[in-house]
């Protein structure tokens, strides 16, 4: 097994043979003369594949197609026994190539080693379906890639009972190669079968897929196959994108949230050491020079007007964004919960979250190689099309004159997904490799990374609900105001089809069995460019939602997980947030005793369909206000895991970015800009502060895998916030729960 | 200026006060180190010099000269993997891995001055350097297991 998706810069895109072949399943078969390759791509992108094909004619063998009948996703069998599997996905550290790897293998019935996988080009496979977000990968590929895998054996299968000369049905397929049950000497390689095969059988059936108790490589831990390219520092990712003859280019960004450029001027950088080209183009303002620190000093030494705008303060902001008046959509309503509550309410709370930065180790990044015509850039992205697409833009090109080639991300966490109202390093470094006839590099730093990008949004909660006479909850109201998760990346009129941001109402429902619920959110759009950040709303909503839910049970005089389990709908969902629930505090020792100074706290969420709960372990050092968190016991059932090892690394990899960002993390505004500009004003949390992780990894009845990366980031910050309240009695219902705010909660 | 890389010499024209990181990413193609701040805060860029873990972004070419440097690629002896790396890879610490170039050069130095750190030792030494994935847990386990395997490696020589 290797990694080949980051190749030195030099490598040729591939595409398959003489175009694609439909099959009448719907796959698509790239297959040339005897003694090539043989091909299997999926058109995840069905709906408009099948419109494409619908033109072509279906006899018996179906049709050729043209080169734009591009798959998502291919599987290519080469002579030399090689297999290369073609991925629409960024590796940013979540094992996905691995992961994906595992899926195939299972069908194709193949020797780990064999495998090759690479992250695909904008140029080799389709261009509508990509991208990598919203702890999706896994869940939409899962089936897909197993009927191909098993499609392609079995065509494979067909030409072995041909040259065998034996009934299909008596061969075994092993390891890349099909025999007859116990007769070695019968063994016939898949390279071999496809150096020899001048047609081949397509199967009209779907091929039956292995029962999960058949399953050898899903549900493996197997190492991660981008690791040893990792620990020997050849792995290569945006930053580290290099071609002969190269030179560093830096552009100016707008020293405020509002700014727009009124003139440029290259100033004393023409003359500055270094430099090879100033670059002043509508709108931009850019220097290319031979060594990065050079184009650095340039590009700070350009004389521009800015015509500032609005200069924010942070009040203005968390004034903007806060629940009520018009606006507001209903995401979930049963009974009537208004009403009800107007009558009267047990509790009523506001909840907040700051904004946060994504804070990626590695800083955005590219690499652009750009003449008259086009050319090629590589980039740390998790959106290569939409890299394509804004690339394009700017240069008045088409989006098949550039090819994105991606490279490893240096972290992810939704921020190297391309929004057009911020700047993006693969466009600055396109336009100034086009400008300057040679390939530039643009690597930002942190300054740039942490004011220039975009931020989680603020976000505004509040709660109201009635306990009946038993302590049962009887209404409950959730209102969310948030800035943009996902809107802020959408053209207008997607938005208003879809009615409310989706991104950032994430976690935002009530999921307890309640007779009067209701939720609705205000869209509330920010100045500051906001966007996506692990999870989106999850962190914020499952905080308001799940603390609120603590304050509750804790009105009611009940124990949080007797309460919890009270209030679980009687679904299966219902009965997996039991399990997860009872898992977590069984292992977690809930409600046993804890070492003196020590408190316990619980919160459990549903995201994406994958359920999660967790028991946090706090302590406080009251004269600092510092909260540490010791352990923390994670429940968590994704319905199905391929990689158990990968899975548990995701979940400790959510928990202590959520520790992180629940305890310390918060950019604030003043005076129109980002405040902090490096780590030193922004917070991480460091291993002396991590608490230990334990994780349980739970199974679903329908055995479906669901997502991973983000969701065991939501119940977090309520377990620690609700350990505190049983430790101090006080509430904490503003994220970050920084030391000022603890004190102030304890009223120091 | 000459400088010695994982110990070979190189004629760099680099001005002296250029620093360190961007002499070897930039000029010797020695991308293993990375960049992360700048500022000397998340130590993503640290390398060895003379067998001490330094912040390469904010040190200066003029520092290196005449003395020893080291970088990620030059931390295997040949195709076999240093204590810290194997240890990494049994432990599969890396998530994106950027800071872990600075991660496993910061172990690796621990235990050659201490080659047997005890856990807070570890942590104390490593809590220097910042991981946005989250892996501080696998690097505290696999820095304790690199200790083992050079002390079992060292016995058996």
């Amino acid at each position: 097994m290797s990694e080949r998706a980051h190749e030195q810069p030099d490598r040729a895109p591939e595409q398959p043979q003489d175009g694609w072949y439909v099959s009448r399943r719907g796959f698509l078969i790239g297959m040339a003369a005897t003694g090539a390759a043989l091909a299997l791509g999926i058109p995840l992108g069905l709906p408009v594949v099948r419109r494409t094909a619908a033109g072509l004619t279906e006899g018996d063998a179906g049709g050729f197609a043209s080169g734009t009948l591009d798959p998502l996703v291919w599987i290519k069998i080469y002579p030399d026994e090689r297999i290369r599997l073609y991925l629409p996905k960024a590796e940013m550290g979540q094992g996905i190539h691995t992961a994906l790897a595992q899926i195939a293998a299972e069908e194709l019935e193949v020797s780990w080693e064999q495998l090759e996988v690479l992250h695909a080009s904008t140029s080799e496979a389709d261009g509508n379906f990509r991208g990598t977000s919203g702890s999706m990968s896994v869940t939409t590929l899962y089936d897909p890639l197993r009927q191909a895998a098993a499609t392609l054996r079995e065509i494979l299968r067909a030409e072995a009972a041909r040259v065998l000369n034996q009934p299909a049905g008596t061969l075994v397929a092993q390891a890349g190669a099909f025999q007859q049950a116990g007769d070695p000497s019968s063994r016939v390689t898949y390279g071999a079968l496809v150096a020899g095969a001048s047609q081949w059988q397509i199967p009209e059936d779907d091929v039956p897929l292995k029962a999960p108790s058949e399953h050898q490589m899903i549900g493996q831990s197997i190492p991660r196959i981008d690791l040893p390219a990792k620990v020997t520092g050849q792995a290569v990712f945006g930053y580290d994108a290099r071609l002969e003859g190269m030179l560093y280019g830096a552009a100016v960004h707008p020293p405020t949230i509002e700014a727009t450029m009124r003139a440029a001027r290259p100033g004393q950088a023409e003359s500055m050491p270094g430099v090879v080209q100033v670059v002043i183009e509508d709108g931009f303002a850019g220097v290319v020079a031979a060594s990065r620190l050079q184009a650095f000093a340039a590009r700070n030494a350009l004389e521009v007007e800015w015509e500032e705008g609005h200069l924010w303060q942070q009040a203005e902001l968390e004034e903007l964004v806060s629940v009520g008046g018009r606006g507001g959509v209903s995401i979930q309503r049963e009974g009537k919960a208004p009403s009800i509550l107007k009558e009267g309410t047990t509790l009523e709370s506001e909840y907040r979250s700051g904004m946060a930065a994504h804070a990626t180790m590695e800083p955005q990044a590219a690499l652009a190689d750009i003449g008259g015509g086009g050319g090629r850039v590589w980039t740390s992205t998790q959106f290569e099309m939409n890299e394509r697409r804004d690339i394009a833009a700017a240069l008045e090109l088409e989006p098949e004159q550039i090819e994105v080639i991606p490279t490893y991300l240096g972290g992810g966490f939704g921020r190297k997904i391309p929004l057009s109202s911020v700047a993006s390093a693969g466009i600055e470094a396109a336009r100034l490799s086009r400008a300057v006839g040679a390939p530039v590099h643009v690597g930002w730093d942190r300054f740039e990374e942490m004011r220039n990008g975009f931020v989680r949004p603020l976000t505004h909660h509040r709660l109201a609900a009635r306990l009946d006479d038993q302590g049962r909850i009887e209404a409950m109201l959730h209102e969310q105001a948030s800035g943009d998760a996902l809107f802020g990346g959408f053209p207008q009129a997607v938005a208003g089809i879809v009615g409310f941001d989706f991104g950032s109402t994430r976690g935002a429902q009530i999921p307890y069995a309640i007779p009067h619920r209701e939720v609705t959110a205000w869209r509330r759009p920010m100045p500051v460019p906001t966007g996506s950040w692990r999870g989106l709303g999850l962190m914020a909503n499952i905080f308001a939602v799940e603390s609120f839910i603590d304050e509750l049970a804790a009105a009611a005089g009940m124990d949080p997980l007797q309460f919890r389990l009270a209030h679980l709908p009687d679904d299966a969902l219902g009965q997996r947030l039991r399990a997860a629930l009872e898992a977590a505090a069984d292992r977690a020792g809930w409600g046993g005793s804890l070492t003196e100074g020590r408190a316990q706290g619980l919160a459990c969420s549903v995201d994406g369909g994958t359920v999660v709960a967790e028991v946090a372990d706090i302590s406080l050092d009251a004269g600092s206000g510092r909260i540490r968190v010791h352990r923390v016991v994670a429940a968590v059932d994704p319905g199905r895991t391929i990689n158990p090892d990968g899975a548990r690394a995701q979940i400790e990899g959510s928990i202590v970015m959520g520790t992180s960002a629940a305890l310390f993390e918060e950019l604030t505004v003043k005076d129109g800009r980002i405040e902090a500009g490096n780590f030193d004003r922004y917070r991480l949390l460091r291993m002396g502060e991590t608490p230990e992780v334990e994780t349980i990894l739970l199974e679903a009845p329908d055995g479906k895998p669901r997502g991973l990366g983000e969701p065991p980031i939501g119940p977090i910050a309520p377990a620690i916030a609700s350990a505190f309240f049983a430790l101090t009695g006080a509430r904490l219902r503003q994220l970050p729960m920084t030391p000022d705010r603890v004190q102030e909660s304890l009223g120091a | 200026m000459e400088i010695t890389v994982n110990g070979t010499s190189y004629e760099v024209d680099s001005e002296p006060d250029r620093p360190l990181l961007w002499v070897l990413r930039d000029e010797l193609g020695l991308t293993g180190t990375k960049f992360g701040c700048g500022i000397g805060i998340c130590g993503s860029c640290e390398i060895h010099l003379d067998g001490a873990a330094t912040r390469s972004c904010i040190t200066m070419l003029s520092a290196a000269e005449g003395k020893s440097i080291r970088t990620l690629e030059g931390l295997s002896s040949g195709e076999t993997l240093h204590p810290v790396q194997q240890a990494f890879l049994e432990e599969q610490v890396h998530q994106c891995g950027w800071c872990m170039s600075g991660q496993m050069m910061r172990a690796a130095a621990l235990l050659e001055e201490n080659p047997a750190p005890t856990n807070e030792e570890i942590e104390s030494t490593m809590n220097a350097n910042l991981c946005r994935c989250g892996a501080y847990g696998r690097i505290k386990r696999a820095v304790a297991r690199a200790a083992e395997i050079q002390t079992t490696a060292g016995g058996g020589a």
